[in-house]
């Protein structure tokens, strides 16, 4: 009897033991589903079968994680041109330029869709604005960052030196003018590439109607393609009031724009 | 009754219409039940050469029998025309047969035996009966009626009056070298239509392109001939000996049809004529194609071979360093052009040379080339050289031109040789064709990259920012301290200022220190000199011109209050009395004195601060 009992406590430890290892084991498959890695692999699987809808799904999950990199919006990118979603396209590639601007598979893409939509790269702004966007147009907004860091490190050494090498204070007054400029220029690209992060919306239907007010029967001021850049001024209900790249304002329905 | 009647009439109608298949059936049996014959027969015996006849071989009691194929038959040519067949009822008997027609072309004069013809089907063999045809004299050869002379020799044969030659002008040519070929086509008489270009066999050799044909009329053995001539021209590709030919001409004989009943004046009007294919053939010519020899065979020899002149002539002769210095030359004569090579300069240094446009004409072949001066050193083009093997005198000749003298200018405001390129002269095989490139968009990335929280950027970050003051505030400490080291080096009022309370500490631990070992004297001595420097100091005055009565007065000035006045006399007033008067200072009085300082000095730093 008492034999039995035993074998029926061991054959018990071990099933409690085979369960309690058994738990941390699916979780950590589990958990190692839902990594954001094993995420974006999905995704690329799906689009890889050409399952577009299913691979944007698990692209755009790992944005609704609050996470982002320049190739997950290239990836989604190509999943919406895949798709036929071209302004979804154009806006996505916007956004991984924000990451990986001199990646010459996207700036290919990039080009390639905007032909597709018939539409060319256009700039907004004056000349200045222009000059300094295209000068900075290959950084990113942390690399400004850090540019205008470093900058702003090496103009206190500048004058931390000028302070105690009288030598020094002669020879580096065309440096420091030359840092300074670049400095202000950075910093205004920043400005402007920050703006464009928080501003700027892409057309995603195949024409919106930009009107004079922001009213069902206002007259249609221009139109607008899809893939097309404008930037948000104001806001008001179920409409933006947005600028083009002419700098002409007009009301736009809030469904036509994606930022 | 009517009805009765009717019956029997559609009875009689039945028992009719099965008597006549039945006797159909029958008829058709008796057919097949006949034995077949085969037959041979010609619409006339007797025709003109140039006219024709037509054979018929029937099969008798036969519906499907194949045409039989003739064999040559002497004395003429035949063509199929094509079967007839035929079925007769006489008095109930019922014949069948099947006609293989054909068409005979006498070839020559006489009387000829046509068959008997075999013929073999289903494993059983038919022969036909023989027929006797004479060919007689065309009425064209009768003069009396052609109006033409009377004709030495007698024709004969169809071959006497339509004939193909080949002929080439010699027999024996070098390798390469180009020797003129002629294949005629004589006719005498005869209606010739749709004649078209000669055929040969040419193994060994390289043909050119036919000529249009010349037509004309030539007499050959005293008959007049219409003559079409084909010129053309031939080369040996390796040595040895071949044949030339046989040449074969096709084409059309207009021959007249004799018809069938007798003479109708609408034949003779309208005409009945009919076409026969002729493939005409010629005899063939023993040639020779020698090697080229090897004495005295010029280095550069090209292979020319013929019997050609060479002239050059160079233009312009005064140009400028860079530009082009044009070479036209001409190699005229006999020969194969197609072993004509470009000649050569003798020596190319000092130029750019392009190769050369070339133009062939009949009996010359032109070059134009392109050489440019690269250097001011240069006084003359080069003589150019053209060799070739003279098949004429079997022997290698070389004609040379030149040298061309010329004069190369400086280029004008120094400017650089530019060599241009001439797009004519580039071959075509040098133009590469764009490549047109397919377009999409490029794979996706396979892998995440550096993934990150959204909005994460580093100019929102607070910790990178606040890094960001370290350096601000490094820099102005950095300058605190520099600007202080400098007041320190530069304004004297200022470090005696900072100075005198240090100096201050340090002078009253001393005085310390001798008030506990109760050393009045000297207690005084430093505690008075602490006072005087730190006055001095304090108010940027000279420590040794420091008396009671000097400081009172400055001291007022700063509005310094009367009780520390009153103290800095009393200590005054002791320390005088000890150093200048022997008197002595008890450990309480030392200590109160010391303790006024302090509480003095106090109050002007406090002040001050």
């Amino acid at each position: 009897m008492k034999k039995v009992n035993l074998f029926c406590l061991s054959i018990f430890i071990i099933g409690v033991f085979f369960v309690i290892s058994c738990i941390p084991c699916s979780f950590a498959q589990e958990a190692e589903v839902n990594t954001p890695g094993a995420i974006f692999y999905q995704a690329n699987i799906y689009y890889q079968e050409a399952k577009y809808a299913a691979a944007i799904q698990g692209y755009q999950r790992l944005l609704d994680l609050g996470l982002e990199s320049g190739n997950l919006y290239y990836n989604l990118g190509n999943s919406y041109f895949k798709e036929g979603q071209l302004g979804l396209a154009v806006l996505n590639y916007d956004k991984a330029m924000g990451f990986i601007p001199n990646d010459s598979d996207l700036k290919s893409n990039y080009n390639y869709v905007l032909q597709e939509l018939n539409l060319e790269p256009r700039l907004f702004g004056g000349w200045f604005e222009r000059s300094v966007y295209s000068l900075f147009k290959g950084m990113t907004v942390d690399a400004l960052t850090i540019l205008l860091s470093f900058i702003y490190i090496v103009l206190i050494v500048f004058f931390t030196c000028s302070l105690f090498f009288n030598r020094f204070k002669r020879s580096i007054g065309l440096s420091a003018g030359i840092l300074i400029v670049l400095f202000i220029l950075s910093a205004y690209a920043l400005k402007m590439k920050i703006n464009y992060l928080n501003k700027f919306a892409v057309v995603i239907i195949k024409e919106a109607n930009a009107k004079f007010e922001p009213l069902e029967n206002a007259t249609v001021y221009f139109k607008l393609k899809q893939g097309s850049k404008v930037e948000i001024v104001d806001k008001a209900d179920g409409w933006y009031k947005v600028r083009r790249f002419d700098d002409k304002l007009a009301w736009v329905k809030k469904d036509a724009l994606r930022n | 009754m009517a009805d009765i009647k009717n019956k029997i009439n559609l009875l009689k109608s039945l028992i009719l219409g099965l008597g006549i298949i039945f006797s159909a059936l029958n008829l058709t049996a008796l057919c097949f039940a006949k034995e077949l014959s085969f037959e041979a027969s010609v619409d006339r015996n007797k025709l003109s050469l140039g006219d024709s006849l037509q054979l018929s071989l029937s099969f008798n009691n036969a519906q499907n029998m194949p045409a039989p194929e003739l064999s040559n038959i002497e004395g003429f040519q035949s063509r199929y025309l094509g079967p007839s067949t035929m079925m007769s009822i006489v008095n109930g008997k019922v014949s069948s047969s099947i006609t293989h027609n054909y068409l005979l072309l006498p070839l020559k004069l006489g009387v000829f035996k046509i068959g008997p013809f075999k013929f073999e089907h289903n494993g059983d063999k038919y022969t036909s009966n023989q027929i006797n045809i004479e060919v007689l004299k065309s009425q064209a050869q009768i003069p009396a009626q052609s109006g033409s002379q009377e004709e030495p020799m007698q024709v004969k044969d169809l071959n006497d009056r339509l004939f193909v030659i080949i002929q080439a002008r010699k027999n024996k040519a070098y390798l390469n070298e180009t020797v003129p070929l002629t294949i005629k086509l004589y006719v005498n008489k005869l209606g010739i239509r749709d004649i078209q270009y000669p055929e040969f066999n040419h193994e060994g050799f390289s043909l050119g392109a036919l000529d249009k044909p010349n037509q004309y009329q030539e007499v050959r053995n005293g008959i007049n001939f219409d003559v079409i001539e084909f010129n053309t021209s031939i080369f040996g590709l390796r040595p040895g000996e071949f044949k030339l030919g046989p040449a074969q001409i096709k084409c059309n004989l207009i021959v007249r049809k004799q018809p069938k009943r007798g003479p109708d004046i609408f034949d003779d009007f309208f005409g009945r004529y009919e076409t026969y294919p002729l493939d005409l053939k010629s005899g063939d010519i023993p040639f020779v194609v020698l090697p080229l020899p090897q004495e005295n065979r010029p280095v550069d020899f090209s292979g020319a071979l013929g019997s050609f002149s060479f002239e050059a002539e160079a233009a312009p002769v005064e140009v400028k360093l860079g530009d082009p210095v044009i070479l036209k030359m001409v190699v005229s004569g006999e020969g194969n052009f197609n072993t004509v090579g470009a000649p050569k300069l003798k020596s190319e240094t000092g130029f750019k040379v392009y190769e050369p446009q070339i133009r062939q004409d009949v009996n010359a072949k032109s070059f134009e080339q392109i050489i440019m001066p690269v250097s001011l050193e240069i006084k003359e083009i080069p003589a150019l050289s053209f060799n070739f093997f003279d098949t004429g005198s079997g022997e290698y000749k070389t004609v040379s031109r030149g040298p061309f003298p010329v004069k190369i200018l400086k280029p004008e405001k120094e400017e650089e040789v530019r060599i241009v390129e001439n797009k004519q002269l580039i071959p075509p095989a040098a133009v590469i064709k764009e490549e047109k490139l397919g377009k999409d968009i490029i794979y996706i990335k396979d892998n995440p990259g550096r993934i990150r929280k959204k909005n994460a950027y580093l100019y929102n970050n607070k910790v990178f920012l606040g890094c960001q003051l370290v350096p601000l505030f490094l820099y102005l400490f950095t300058v605190l301290v520099y600007t202080k080291r400098q007041r320190l080096k530069t304004d004297v009022k200022y470090a005696r200022g900072l100075l005198a309370p240090r100096k201050a500490r340090a002078g009253i631990r001393q005085a310390r220190k001798y008030l506990d070992k109760a050393e009045a004297r000297k207690f005084c001595d430093i505690l008075f000199l602490t006072m005087q420097e730190y006055l001095g100091d304090k108010f940027h005055l000279s420590s040794k011109g420091i008396t009671i009565s000097v400081i009172d007065e400055h001291l007022r000035k700063e509005g310094v209050a009367e009780e520390i006045l009153d103290k800095l006399k009393v200590i005054f007033k002791e320390c005088d009395m000890v150093r200048y008067s022997s008197s002595q200072l008890s450990r309480e009085n030392m200590w109160d004195s010391l303790k006024k300082l302090e509480e003095v000095i106090d109050y002007l730093q406090r002040r001050r601060e």
